[in-house]
């Protein structure tokens, strides 16, 4: 190895180094304010304010909270299996965090380019309900048991449902790379996979909302049933880990949607057109205002529909999503042979 | 499924309707109120913290110590001592009261009232024991000037009016649809 | 498949839900058995919440227990005043002015709106749906705030009195009712934009919790939850009291009897009960709000007045030719002022007497004269004023003052006998059962708490059905634990 290649080495990864720091700072910051945001959104919804005690409109709120959470008693069942219970939010929020690696933020923003992007990100979003599933085990309550159970089930089978409504859009973008996805959307005359892949895009924002137990879907916490759910026995940071991955989980999934689905940070080629000094925006601000604009669908449903219930969303998942899937999966390849 | 039905599921609609309410709710007003900022109006007669009326002209406690408030309460929380020719200890137990406002009711002498201070909370028990100074203190601050006679025309029932038909009773006058 | 079985030994879970879990309103606790999902068997536990409060009725006299009523179903307290003073008035044989009978139907009504208001919000909580349960609650406050406007209180109403209601209604309440009455119908459309059709909903609710119509009446449940299996029982219809029979309204009825249908009755209440109100607003007629029953009601203050205002200083004397010397009055005396021997007169110090009047009240014999402005004077010079005549109003007043504490230190006295009233509260029907036995207390009361009765049916609308169906079934019967364990 020359010195040349060495110090190319040691800037790619002084590079890295920044993103992942660059990432981590708006993903965590992130998660403080989707806190506050969501309880502003869904506060307002329900005719009331949300936080507004601490600083101006409540906008410290986040601190508070996290603060509070680290000076709370860590309190630890007698009988959990301490070290599966040390161990369960830190693979929730591990892999909830791993998966901001693979987000394209920008055409030349993201962490590791791979080609395999797509996979991945399922790959690892699948190892975050080992988190769920063995803090409801080790937990030793019934009720944290049951909603470890829920959410094993639930995962499974919203998993591939949302893998088969993105079969689609590979078929389309004929890649599994993320940025390639969003070249090959800019490129197409919709501008944006939403439009073509309309069942597709449904199924997938249906199952998204499952994959990260938000409300219709929220079995595995269902308040009302199961008080807490998994993490029914975590206190202090070790719940706060779990907020955290929650959150963090929704980011991605909202990401996800908007690289496969809504374009990415591009705009679509006839709004350019239209408006188009908008070209000069840099495509970050896109891409957050397309993942919050997400973000506040999912505040936006939580606040309007009621839960369902445990079999009734097996019986959604497995003979209602998967199955239009596979149907629209066939359609678009058909298409894409036939074209 | 008929056709309509059908439509009707795959569109949403009605989980639609129901996010088109909450986002108008989302830009209407909140009905909330900053409590410590910002207080409710409470309405006259509210069942508040107790007071010990004085009379208008004396100035002095008007209450003679018959006891009457001490049988009637339901939960047994007043406490009146006699000495000599007065009262000398007029106690109410806040922490056992539940202002059911049976003691107004029962004093013939219109000598104990219920006010409207509702922020009385206190860290020791002490302050919640109400003792006849106390009382009489409540009254200058929570009842000054007419509020207590005021008080006693519209609060302390039953008066003879009640058992009659009076001249002016409030009816509704709006339309009747 | 024998082999596997004794391998992996399957036995239920034992889950214990309540008596703190956020679904179980309040303190109930059940013990489920699970098989998965799927419930084997509930059993509910009542009493976390018992305070006796048949028992307190019992050692308090018929005007102080009304209060206890307030904290049985605290959310619809109004409404169970009111049926433990129409049952009361019935055992004292009074009736209550027409005045007072449309105010408290209205009140009673407006009780079954805010019942049903809390009911549809945490349902609708349990369920999921919890921008419901805000929107309901802005409502319920409404109610609330008018409540505070006629009694001074808000969720411990206390206003209904034995033949009658404690003070009347203003002006100002009449208008601003009126004004909810308007509003209200819009806002239940909007309850019912978010759930109503919305097909999570649907699922939760229909084909839930059935229960047939006969074997609902067999369980003994009254109210909205009989009503959802096709029963049109109705207190209000059957036997009415106060105002009803001089009102129009349905009762609706459901078809399955499932927990949809429950809900949809409740909801189309809500809408009568909004109906009734606005009729009584219009119906009501002028007249007294207290019956004149001057031994079972408190006495008017202003005709105790000539005594008890505070600008008279009279004094108390004891006529020594009319007293015999019986020594009530010297037990009455809360300060000794009087003294004296058994069998001969007795004679009140005036230095310490209060001129409280509690000796006026036991005196059988009319010995104890009041001598007007006779305060500080002379025992000779009271002696001679005690020998003139009083003035009219201060002999009424007398009356009315004797009357008063009389019926304050012994309570009203209903006749012996026994008898059960039901009305019909928001929960369904609220019996009151008296023993009485002439004294100014019951010798027992009982109370028919519905939610009493409708937490029985849970095992029967429960097992077989999911975990979250055991929520959507204790939403449904509407229990209230203060109510059920009394």
């Amino acid at each position: 190895m020359t010195p040349d290649t060495f110090i190319k080495f040691g800037i790619d990864v002084l590079i890295i180094v920044i993103k992942i720091a660059v990432v981590l700072v708006i993903g965590l910051l992130h998660v403080a304010y989707a806190t506050y945001f969501e309880r502003k959104v869904i506060g307002h919804m329900q005719v009331r304010l949300g936080p507004m005690r601490v600083g101006p409109h409540g906008l410290l709120q986040p601190f508070a909270d996290g603060i509070k959470l680290f000076f709370k008693e860590d309190l630890i069942p007698e009988k959990a299996d301490k070290v599966v219970f040390y161990l369960a939010p830190v693979i929730f929020m591990a892999s909830a965090m791993v998966n901001l690696a693979f987000i394209p933020f920008s055409h030349n923003f993201i962490i590791a380019d791979i080609n395999i992007g797509l996979l991945f990100i399922f790959a690892i979003a699948g190892i975050g309900v080992y988190g769920i599933f063995i803090s409801g085990w080790a937990s030793n309550s019934k009720y944290a048991f049951i909603g470890g159970l829920r959410s094993s089930a639930q995962v499974i089978s919203y998993e591939i449902a949302m893998g088969f409504s993105l079969v689609g859009v590979m078929i389309m973008a004929g890649s599994l790379n993320l940025t390639e996805i969003v070249r090959a959307q800019e490129n197409s005359i919709f501008g944006m996979y939403a439009i073509p892949q309309i069942v597709g895009f449904v199924i997938f924002v249906i199952a998204a909302v499952a994959e990260t137990n938000r409300t219709p879907f929220d079995l595995p916490e269902a308040e009302s049933e199961l008080v807490a759910g998994y993490f029914v026995e975590y206190t202090g940071f070790r719940f706060a880990l779990f907020f955290l991955g929650e959150y963090i989980a929704m980011f991605i999934m909202a990401s996800l949607c908007t690289v496969c689905f809504l374009g990415g940070w591009t705009l679509p080629w006839y709004v350019l057109k239209v408006l188009p000094f908008l070209q000069h925006v840099p495509g970050i601000v896109w891409f957050l205002i397309k993942v919050y604009a997400f973000i506040f669908f999912y505040y936006w449903i939580r606040a309007t529909v009621p839960r369902y219930r445990y079999d009734q969303l097996m019986s959604i998942g497995w003979k209602i999503l998967i199955p239009v899937a596979l149907a629209n999966i066939l359609v678009t390849g058909l298409v894409k042979i036939l074209l | 499924m008929t056709f309509k039905k059908f439509i009707k599921t795959v569109t949403f609609i009605e989980i639609l309707k129901g996010m088109a309410l909450t986002l108008s709710r989302f830009f209407s007003r909140s009905v909330t109120i900053q409590y410590p900022d910002e207080r409710r109006p409470i309405a006259p007669g509210f069942r508040g913290q107790h007071a010990l009326a004085k009379h208008p002209q004396t100035g002095e406690a008007k209450c003679v110590g018959c006891g009457l408030c001490a049988t009637i309460c339901p939960s047994q929380c007043i406490h009146v001592f006699r000495e000599k020719g007065k009262v000398s200890r007029y106690e109410i137990e806040v922490l056992r009261c539940i202002y059911c406002g049976f003691c107004v009711e029962a004093c013939p002498y219109g000598a104990v009232v219920l006010t409207e201070n509702y922020e009385y909370s206190d860290y020791s028990k002490e302050n919640l024991y109400m003792t006849k100074e106390k009382l009489l203190s409540n009254w200058d601050k929570y009842m000054p000037g007419n509020k207590g006679e005021e008080y006693f025309k519209r609060f302390w029932r039953p008066m003879s009016g009640d058992f009659e038909t009076p001249s002016q009773q409030p009816m509704f006058r709006g339309k009747r649809s | 498949m024998d082999q596997v079985e004794k391998i992996f030994e399957t036995r239920e879970l034992n889950v214990n839900m309540g008596p703190q879990h956020p679904a179980t309103h309040g303190v109930l606790r059940l013990v489920l058995d699970l098989d998965g999902e799927t419930v084997v068997n509930v059993t509910p536990y009542v009493g976390y919440l018992h305070r006796g409060i048949e028992k307190l009725g019992e050692s308090l006299s018929y005007f102080q227990a009304l209060p206890l009523t307030d904290r049985m179903d605290y959310v619809s307290a109004m409404s169970n005043n009111i049926g433990y003073v129409v049952a009361v008035e019935k055992l004292f044989g009074i009736e209550a002015p027409e005045r007072a009978k449309f105010i408290r139907t209205m009140v009673g009504e407006m009780s079954r709106i805010s019942n049903h208001l809390l009911w549809l919000a945490t349902h609708a909580l349990d369920i999921g749906a919890m921008t419901v349960f805000l929107y309901c609650f802005r409502e319920r406050e409404w109610i609330l705030e008018l409540f505070e406007k006629i009694c001074g209180a808000r969720l411990t109403v206390t206003y209904p009195r034995i033949g009658g209601v404690r003070n009347d209604i203003t002006q100002e309440f009449l208008e601003s009712l009126w004004k909810f009455t308007e509003e209200f119908p819009s806002r239940i459309l909007e309850y019912e934009t978010l759930i109503d059709q919305n097909r999570m909903w649907l699922k939760r609710t229909i084909g839930i919790g059935v229960i047939s119509a006969e074997e609902a009446v067999n369980w003994g449940l009254t109210g909205p939850t009989l009503r959802g299996s096709g029963v049109p029982y109705d207190v209000r219809k059957f036997t009415p009291y106060d105002a009803y029979d001089r009102v129009e309204f349905d009762v609706p009825v459901g078809t399955e009897g499932d927990t949809y249908d429950r809900y949809r009755c409740r909801m189309i209440e809500m809408r009568q009960s909004n109906n009734i109100v606005r009729q009584c607003i219009e119906k009501l007629p002028p007249g007294p709000i207290m019956a004149d029953a001057p031994k079972f009601t408190l006495h008017p203050k202003d005709a105790m007045f000539p005594i008890t205002h505070p600008t008279k200083e009279h004094a108390f004397y004891i006529d020594e030719k009319v007293c015999k010397g019986c020594g009530m009055c010297l037990r009455a005396c809360p300060v000794k002022a009087i003294t004296g021997e058994k069998k001969k007169p007795h004679k009140i110090d005036q230095a310490i007497c209060l001129q409280c009047a509690n000796c006026l009240a036991v005196c059988k014999f009319k010995a104890l004269k009041i001598v007007p402005g006779g305060k500080g004077l002379s025992e000779d010079k009271l002696k001679e004023l005690a020998q003139a005549p009083l003035p009219e109003e201060i002999t009424k007043a007398k009356e009315h003052l004797v009357e008063h504490f009389t019926f304050i230190k012994r309570g009203p006295r209903a006749p012996e006998g026994d008898l059960y009233v039901a009305t019909e509260v928001p929960k369904g029907e609220l019996g009151f059962y008296f023993v009485s036995d002439g004294s100014g207390k019951p010798y027992r009361m009982r109370v028919r708490a519905p939610s009493f009765i409708h937490a029985g049916v849970l095992p029967r609308l429960c097992v077989g059905h999911l975990v979250a169906d055991v929520i959507a079934n204790i939403g449904t019967i509407d229990i209230v634990l203060g109510e059920c364990d009394r």
